[in-house]
């Protein structure tokens, strides 16, 4: 059977899957999306009938996967789920719809409202761009000052919907970590606490947190395999917070990157994804 | 398989498994490459997209 990872910036994450299928029997294969042409609707010859989708821009992964599923092809995650998880308030929308705890969040479409917005929300709060990755433009928000001046600089954005429209999350007070699960399917291949480096309060690892294997308790499995349920399914990164209140979801990855939690567990997670792909490629 | 930085000159050495699409930066000055194309133990390199704003996860 023959899969095509489709890649945009070849990382590490894309060669071990490479690896992996082929170690598991398929004819895998590296494309790079940035050399394909379509002419629409039909199949490329290079594909054959299964991809993963591993473009790290967004844009670029969205189009090509719709794309791809016009020409009939099974694309790992699914144009929906992409769609779901690319933008922060379609996630929100599918966490609070699944009744997945999730932080409490606000929608406003101009500065003035997003003034109201948070003071409904309470400061601090967290800003956060409706697209984009590794934490970029997260913001926590102290006081109404600063909230002024960033609508300010939010103005004087190129890209429109991050120009006049805010979404606006609960500052959820939890220790310097969060969690961040792997699934695929219905099954947790990883997980692992992302604890935030020295001087900075974000958990990503692409601004230098360190993955630590955890063990989550059944309360927490159940809520992460709502939580990609709840955006359609597939190979996601499920993110979570443990405030004393309990558990919320805040995110949920479709592009999932594993270096980090691969460096601290021992499950071979690209063996354990190609192993969904094949059930999939083989329904 | 060693090729020219275009940007400052140094010697940019890649690695022998090599493969299409894999990335390289110069070590003197950071610049990032792209593998283009690997023929005959020649490595032809393109400058690295820039990180864009819907890069990620």
């Amino acid at each position: 059977m023959k899969v095509s990872i489709t890649f945009d910036r070849l990382r590490w994450e894309e060669k071990a899957l490479s690896e992996a299928a082929e170690a598991a029997g398929l004819e895998a294969s590296l494309v790079d999306s940035k050399g394909l042409v379509f002419e629409v609707p039909k199949k490329h010859p290079d594909l054959g009938e299964v991809v993963l989708q591993r473009c790290i821009s967004h844009y670029r992964s969205s189009i090509l996967t719709l794309m791809l599923e016009g020409a009939g092809l099974k694309v790992i995650n699914s144009y929906n789920v992409a769609e779901t998880c690319s933008n922060k308030l379609a996630t929100s929308i599918a966490l609070a719809k699944a009744k997945v705890p999730t932080p409490r969040t606000f929608l406003a479409l101009t500065s003035e409202a997003a003034e109201e917005a948070a003071d409904r929300l309470g400061y601090p709060f967290v800003l956060k761009p409706f697209t984009g990755s590794w934490g970029r433009m997260v913001t926590v928000v102290q006081d109404r000052n600063t909230l002024q001046s960033l609508t300010e600089y939010k103005e004087e954005l190129a890209n429109p919907q991050e120009q006049h429209m805010y979404y606006l999350q609960e500052f959820v007070r939890r220790p310097p970590r969060d969690i961040r699960a792997i699934v695929a399917g219905e099954n947790i291949v990883a997980c692992v606490h992302r604890i935030a480096p020295p001087g900075e309060w974000r958990t990503n690892v692409a601004r230098g947190a360190v993955s630590k294997a955890f063990k989550p308790d059944a309360e927490l499995k159940e809520i992460i395999l709502k939580a990609a349920e709840a955006v359609g399914g597939g190979i996601l990164g499920v993110d979570a917070m443990e405030p004393e209140s309990g558990y919320l979801v805040h995110e949920v990855n479709n592009t999932v990157e594993f270096k980090g939690a691969q460096s601290a567990v021992d499950t071979d997670i690209p063996t354990q994804l190609i192993k969904y792909v094949s059930q999939v490629a083989r329904r | 398989m060693n090729t020219s930085c275009t940007e400052c000159g140094a010697t940019l050495a890649v690695p022998s498994d090599a493969i299409v699409g894999e990335l390289v930066s110069c070590k003197d000055c950071s610049q990032e490459y792209e593998v283009a194309e690997i023929s005959n133990g020649n490595v032809l390199l393109k400058p690295a997209e820039q990180v864009g704003e819907d890069w990620g996860e």
